[in-house]
């Protein structure tokens, strides 16, 4: 039986590896991209500066590719040694939009190459649409916390909420800042409480043990790749325990475009090879969808035009998490210096116990303070001149923090992939995506709170900043579990066709707060495990 | 990296003004890679207009900077400084020696003092910017000519002579009012360097045509299948002169003929007719019959519609040395002589058949700083810079002047030797020392 697996970042890797356990050989297709390695792994952020030959070469291009324009809303572009996100300019991008604004990437590890690392559970209240309970999941959760590695507490005022995260490693270290305001809402915890307001250590999927040597040495570099492999990317850990099983295969250079499909059953797959750019077909026997949300729709849509013309060729839905950053001015640490190594992302949590009908009651957030990025575009920002925004900025750096929120979303007819036809090798996707009204009031209510609570940790917020809709790289529910032809069941396996299975977040009927890589790699886990091979 | 795109670049005093504003050291290998980037500004951002280009084309001393840093924070975000203070961060900051610079902050209670004294120093600094705002909105409001005109955003123009000289700077200046440039060059050699000159992302076409070889001009317009309506603007700079040698050296006259006259007739007869020789002949005097022979470059042109609604404007570069002969040039002025009759022949004989469809612009430069005049001292006090002449050229001639003679006192100067005879000539250009070929 061959079984092929398409896409290798959390969902498709944590898949390979559960169909290897229970003894079947696996395929895993991927366009398996990689990057280079990151340079001078001992060095700060601020340290390699000295340690490079050209870094300005490194940070921001040969070309200066990554220097943000002064009238440009973005804050961060990744240096162009970054190349795990693909560009709109790509030859692979499948997707056109006027109001989504995704990412993509062709890397292997997928996003998971650039991820944030927040390590959260779903519990009963976040899978409330779900067809599966959290107990159907826990072991599930269990199972990948044993692969992942977790750092955070085992208990804390927002364990609660975080029941399915079994931290294998002790927390990071926090910096002078985070200890400040951890302290600051000590003191004010009831006052918060009222407020709904809970402040925990994060759970972040990162070594930390000392004794390992693949632990976390504080170098700022998160964002810049982390040099020494600490926080968990499938490309060099899980995919690498795959690589152990003799009946692994990782076949790369293959970009999964449609399944061919007879008597609701695939019979084959039908790929761009993209090193010669051909298009072919492989026959196979069972195909596990996790090349992401908005790609495993797009090649659900493709087989839909061609096997099941009567079907119109569009998603049941298409979900995102909304991302809100508000900065703030920690009063309290002005003047003050910060810790010269720090983890880069943020050390600490915050959950909003909302209370608001129709959604999760939980919305998660992060609290981050600034400790290694490129500040120009900050600079600019800033509504003084430049000299003066500089020192400024410099003299406030260490009081400066965003708390970043994410907001959960439902499927609603609107929002939705559409096939569109095309005169390229293969049919572009449609991305078509409005916020609903109850979702911006829920939004604001959320702002509202999070800033008076800011005040009571004494810091000074300022207005919240949107990411454009798809920025969050939190995807899903475009075949999502439920009854329908487009959509699949419990265990992920599609109503329509019988052998394929969906074992990304596009299977999601709904999109909790909550970091969702820890629940992908579960979800993944779980269908590989239930699927009937 | 030369300054290509002044609206957008900082030369060298510019970024040590900004530096100083800002309190770090300039680093010439950090200038280099500023430059690089303003370079392809003009071709990532949108070109600023009306008040905002005038404020873009202050020389930037610190006092300007410190207004301008305030006024583009608030307004004119696409303002040159603004690229130029952002690009400046950037680089320090990811050079280790700028990080530092930037990064030194006062810690602890010194905090408060310092901070209390920016707020004063940026009150003060409002209190500056506001009248000096109002000063340069005056001088824009009363003074016509520095608001700009007619802008080439987005229209095609070909130019001859690319690769150095006038003809290099009137490209520039074309690619920094946003227009798509077609160059023409002299070989596959000449057009990698040009090329490898300009930002990648520059809108340029580059040909080569030998204009000393009857006809190739045209024959490779058509190989690119450049269509002559999409051409809003074209000017033909390209010339040659034999220097140091007999007027009766027949082969050297042949070609100074050929590629300074010759090629511009051929490319008229494209570009006015495209290749329909009968429709420029005085045949089609009758406004009817002249319709219906009209080529299909005039008849777009005159329809208005979509890209073609403004005419076509060709620029002659002819010399002021067309108005007297001068030994030792080879026929250098003989033929810019013709030049300059022949297209005034041209515009007349345009004029009656095609109505307003076309412009000529005859452009007799006098001294400016090119390849073809020393570089004494006399002429660099002289001589008009040649980046400013290409200005006044392209801008001219969308403005639809017939005649630019630059600069003015040297055109009367010429005419004033003229009217004093042959042999006042003799006795004053006989002094003039021949020099190599260009």
């Amino acid at each position: 039986m061959r079984i092929v697996v398409v896409g290798s970042g959390v969902s498709g890797s944590h898949a390979a590896l559960t169909l290897l356990e229970r003894g079947h050989d696996t395929e895993l297709w991927d366009v398996g991209r990689e990057e280079s390695a990151f340079p001078e792994p001992r060095a700060t952020f601020h340290e390699i500066k000295s340690q490079l030959s050209d870094p300005i070469g490194y940070l921001l291009g040969n070309n200066l590719d990554a220097l943000i324009p002064p009238d440009s809303p973005e804050l961060l572009r990744y240096p162009p040694s970054r190349a795990f996100l693909a560009s709109r300019e790509d030859p692979l991008w499948s997707f056109s939009s006027d109001s989504f604004f995704p990412q993509s990437s062709f890397a292997k590890g997928g996003f998971a190459n650039g991820w944030g690392a927040n390590a959260l559970t779903f519990d009963e209240d976040d899978l409330a649409d779900w067809p599966v309970t959290f107990s159907d999941l826990d072991s599930a959760y269990k199972t990948v916390c044993a692969r992942i590695p977790v750092a955070g507490p085992v208990d804390d005022d927002l364990s609660p909420h975080l029941r399915g995260v079994y931290p294998s490693q002790p927390p990071v270290r926090l910096t002078a800042s985070d200890e400040h305001m951890l302290q600051t809402y000590m003191r004010r915890k009831v006052a918060l409480g009222k407020l709904g307001v809970g402040i925990g250590r994060a759970r972040l999927a990162v070594v930390t043990d000392a004794a390992r040597e693949d632990a976390c040495d504080y170098c700022d570099r998160c964002l810049w790749g982390c040099p020494r492999a600490s926080i968990y990317n499938p490309r060099v850990s899980t995919i690498k325990d795959c690589e152990a099983y003799r009946g692994f295969t990782y076949v790369r250079g293959r970009f999964v475009l449609s399944l061919l499909c007879s008597d609701n059953r695939v019979t084959g797959i039908r790929y761009l090879d993209t090193d010669t750019l051909a298009i072919r077909e492989e026959p196979c026997d069972v195909v596990f969808l996790a090349a992401g949300a908005l790609q495993t729709g797009a090649i659900f849509l493709r087989t839909l035009k061609r096997a099941y013309p009567n079907i119109a060729p569009e998603t049941d839905g298409l979900m995102d998490t909304a991302l809100v950053k508000i900065p703030y001015l920690s009063l309290g640490r002005i003047g003050r210096l910060e810790n010269p190594r720090s983890f880069q992302f943020n050390r600490l949590i915050l959950g909003l116990n909302a209370g608001t009908d129709g959604w999760p009651r939980y919305l998660h957030g992060e609290l981050l303070n600034l400790t290694s990025l490129i500040y120009y575009p900050l600079v600019e920002r800033m509504p003084l001149d430049s000299r003066y925004s500089k020192e400024l900025f410099f003299t406030l750096r260490s009081a400066l923090g965003a708390a970043t929120l994410f907001f959960p979303d439902k499927i609603v007819p609107s929002n939705r992939q559409v096939l569109i036809e095309s005169a390229d090798p293969w049919e572009k996707i449609d991305l078509r995506y409005r916020e609903t009204d109850q979702k911006l009031a829920y939004i604001q209510m959320a702002i509202g709170r999070i800033q008076s609570a800011l005040r009571k940790l004494g810091c000074f917020p300022r207005g919240p900043v949107r990411s454009p809709s798809g920025g969050a790289i939190h995807y899903a529910g475009t075949i999502p579990m439920g009854a329908g032809a487009k959509r699949c069941d419990a265990n992920g396996r599609s109503n329509l066709v019988a052998n394929l299975y969906v074992a990304d977040g596009a299977a999601f009927p709904s999109l909790p707060s909550k970091s969702i890589t820890l629940s992908l790699a579960a979800h993944a886990t779980r269908v590989a495990l239930n699927a009937r091979l | 990296m030369p300054m290509l795109f002044p609206l957008w670049q900082v030369d060298h005093e510019e970024y040590d003004a900004i530096c100083s504003y800002l309190n770090l050291s300039p680093n010439p290998r950090l200038y280099e890679k500023l430059s690089g980037y303003l370079a392809a500004a003009p071709f990532r951002s949108d070109r600023p207009a009306g008040f905002s280009a005038f404020l873009a084309a202050l020389h930037l001393t610190r006092f300007r900077i410190a207004r301008l840093d305030l006024v583009t924070k608030l307004k004119f975000r696409n303002h040159r400084l603004r690229h130029a203070i952002n690009g400046v961060l950037a680089l320090h900051e990811c050079d280790p020696d700028g990080y530092r610079e930037m990064s030194a902050s006062p810690i602890g209670w010194t905090v408060v003092p310092k901070v209390l004294g920016w707020g004063f120093g940026f009150a003060l600094r409002l209190m500056i910017t506001a009248p000096w705002l109002g000063w340069q909105a005056f001088r824009y409001a009363v003074n016509p000519g520095l608001r700009a005109g007619e802008t080439l955003q987005g229209k095609h123009v070909l130019i001859t002579g690319v690769s150095r000289g006038l003809g290099s700077d009137i490209m520039l200046h074309c690619l920094e009012q946003g227009a798509k440039v077609i160059g023409i060059v002299r070989d596959r050699e000449t057009a990698d360097n040009v090329r490898a000159s300009l930002p990648v992302e520059a809108p340029v076409t580059l040909l080569t045509a030998d204009l000393a070889t009857p006809g190739d001009l045209v024959e490779k317009l058509r190989g690119a299948q450049i269509r002559a309506e999409t051409l809003a603007l074209a000017v033909l700079c390209a010339g040659v002169k034999h220097d140091g040698e007999s007027v009766l050296t027949l082969p050297s006259l042949r070609d100074t003929f050929e590629v300074n006259f010759f090629s511009a007739a051929e490319f008229a007869a494209w570009f006015c007719a495209e290749g329909n020789p009968e429709a420029l002949s005085g045949k089609a005097e009758d406004s009817d019959s002249a319709g219906e022979s009209r080529s299909p470059a005039t008849q777009a042109r005159q329809r208005g519609d979509g890209e073609n609604r403004a005419k076509a404007t060709l620029v002659v570069i002819s010399s002021i040395g067309r108005w007297h002969g001068m030994r030792g040039t080879c026929g250098y002025n003989a033929s810019k002589a013709a030049l300059s009759i022949w297209s005034e022949s041209l515009e007349m004989e345009l004029r009656q058949s095609k109505g307003s469809a076309y412009s000529i612009t005859i452009v007799e430069p006098g001294m400016f700083q090119s390849g073809m005049t020393g570089q004494s001292l006399l002429t660099r006090l002289l001589a008009v810079p040649r980046r400013k002449l290409a200005a006044q050229i392209v801008s001219g001639a969308l403005a639809g002047r017939q005649s630019i003679r630059a600069p003015r006192w040297f055109a009367l100067l010429t005419w004033g030797v003229c009217l004093l005879g042959r042999n006042f000539r003799y006795r004053l250009f006989s002094r003039v020392k021949p020099r190599a070929s260009s």
